[in-house]
């Protein structure tokens, strides 16, 4: 399943490439991802925990980064177990950072995911509810983040702050 | 799935206690789902708490001030024949009748398929649409939720850990039709859209859409667009395109979420003129 979005951001590009590349600020911000290893300088291990109502699953999730294009693209792969039981994850993901103006960025992602074993007979329609709403609590978290080190910093313009807290 | 104990509950209290000890028990009722997901590999409990010989959860029973208490352990072949569920009330035996095939209807359980609330299953449209009360009992003790807040998203309800659905309450049948109606691939499969529609002699319509979102789909504009007015097909058009747009379905085997949008204001205007016959015909 093909998953994809686009969000604006109150942060210049280069603030905001600098936050997508930094391993331990995405990871804090993807729901579920409880902890985060360097496994070499473009490899990283992550677990990963989810449930959709009853249904429970915990990934170890390894993200190669396959190629970055500073400051507009980055793309990376995705694969991952399910402990000892059977279902695999595997996604290709593309981060694309475009200059609206020198304090707003957009941020476009799409992602193709492959999932299989017994998380795949649950159903693909339910799955894409559910990384819908993970991306937009990712987006949430995300923004906070960029936006509060921005205004902390006082790098980011009155307007630019008031616009992030809509 | 190794290691599943099984517990046998003789009280309420019993069950309770057996749930609130152990996080990974969960309660069994008919087992229709749960053990059908237990064998896919999808869920894997410590516990199942059975809830067979649990006298408090079972039976359909009209109360003194007129409405309907039906158990949680009430199954599906029992709520389609219940007499008690006549006039307004009707829409849910309706949709009892339509759930699966004979084995499942003989097995399933009202209060075990809401818990799971499936998001194409045929009892919460239905519950929604006749303002049903859910009644759920902790240790901690009872508390009712209107079925419009029971299911909050994709296979998610308002039950927090250690609760049990013990409860349906129904409120008193009006005299009226309740009909429920679904599209679906083959005889017995999830709704791919479901309408429950209630209608009373004094002009009261209520009316819930299943399989199209993570909880049914509910309009009050759609509500007072079709109260009076059922016969009118350009209200009901509007009432229709007013829950579509309520809607959020999902793309899956069943069929794409465009196609369940554009099912559901055909699929109401079909049940409305069902309503308009059994009208004439009482």
């Amino acid at each position: 399943m093909r998953i994809e979005g686009a969000f604006r951001i109150a942060a210049p590009r280069a603030e905001v490439w600098k936050r997508i590349t930094d391993p331990a600020l995405m990871a804090s911000c993807v729901p579920g991802c409880e902890a985060i290893e360097r496994q070499s300088p473009t490899r990283y291990g992550a677990r990963v925990k989810l449930a959709v109502g009853p249904i429970k699953a915990s990934f170890n999730l390894v993200v190669e980064v396959v190629r970055e294009e500073p400051p507009e693209r980055v793309r990376s792969t995705t694969r991952g177990e399910e402990g000892s039981r059977a279902s695999i994850v595997s996604a290709e993901n593309v981060v694309a950072l475009v200059e609206i103006d020198p304090v707003t960025t957009e941020v476009s992602y799409s992602s193709d995911v492959s999932v299989t074993g017994r998380l795949g007979k649950f159903g693909l329609g339910v799955m894409r509810k559910k990384a819908e709403s993970m991306g937009a609590d990712f987006v949430a978290a995300f923004r906070a983040r960029v936006e509060d080190a921005g205004a902390a910093a006082g790098a980011a313009p009155a307007g630019a702050v008031a616009e992030g807290g809509r | 799935m190794s290691g599943v104990a099984l517990a046998r509950a003789r009280s309420l209290e019993e069950a309770l206690e057996l749930l609130a000890a152990d996080p990974e028990a969960r309660p069994l009722a008919g087992g229709a789902s749960l053990v059908a997901m237990m064998n896919a590999g999808l869920v894997a409990p410590t516990t199942l708490v059975s809830l067979r010989d649990v006298e408090a959860l079972r039976g359909i029973r009209p109360r003194e001030d007129g409405t309907v208490r039906i158990g949680a352990m009430t199954r599906h072949c029992e709520s389609a024949a219940a007499a008690e569920l006549s006039g307004t009330l009707a829409t849910l035996r309706a949709a009892a009748r339509r759930i699966a095939n004979p084995v499942v209807r003989n097995m399933g359980t009202i209060g075990g398929s809401i818990a799971l609330s499936d998001p194409g299953a045929d009892y919460p449209p239905a519950l929604v649409a006749l303002d049903a009360e859910i009644e759920i009992a902790s240790l901690t003790g009872a508390r009712r939720v209107p079925a419009r807040a029971f299911f909050v998203d994709w296979y998610a309800t308002a039950l927090e850990p250690g609760e049990l659905v013990t409860a349906i309450h129904l409120p008193a049948p009006r005299p009226g039709i309740g009909i429920y109606r679904k599209l679906a691939r083959v005889a017995g499969d999830f709704a791919t859209v479901s309408v429950a529609l209630s209608a009373g002699e004094d002009g009261r319509v209520s009316v819930a859409i299943g399989g199209s979102g993570p909880a049914p789909v509910v309009s009050d504009e759609a509500n007072e667009l079709l109260s009076e007015t059922l016969d009118d097909p350009r209200a009901v058009a509007r009432a229709g395109e007013s829950l579509a747009a309520r809607s959020d379905p999902v793309d899956d085997v069943r069929a794409s979420a465009a196609y369940r949008r554009r099912v559901i204001p055909r699929l109401l205007a079909e049940v409305a003129r069902a309503a308009r016959l059994q009208g004439a015909a009482a």
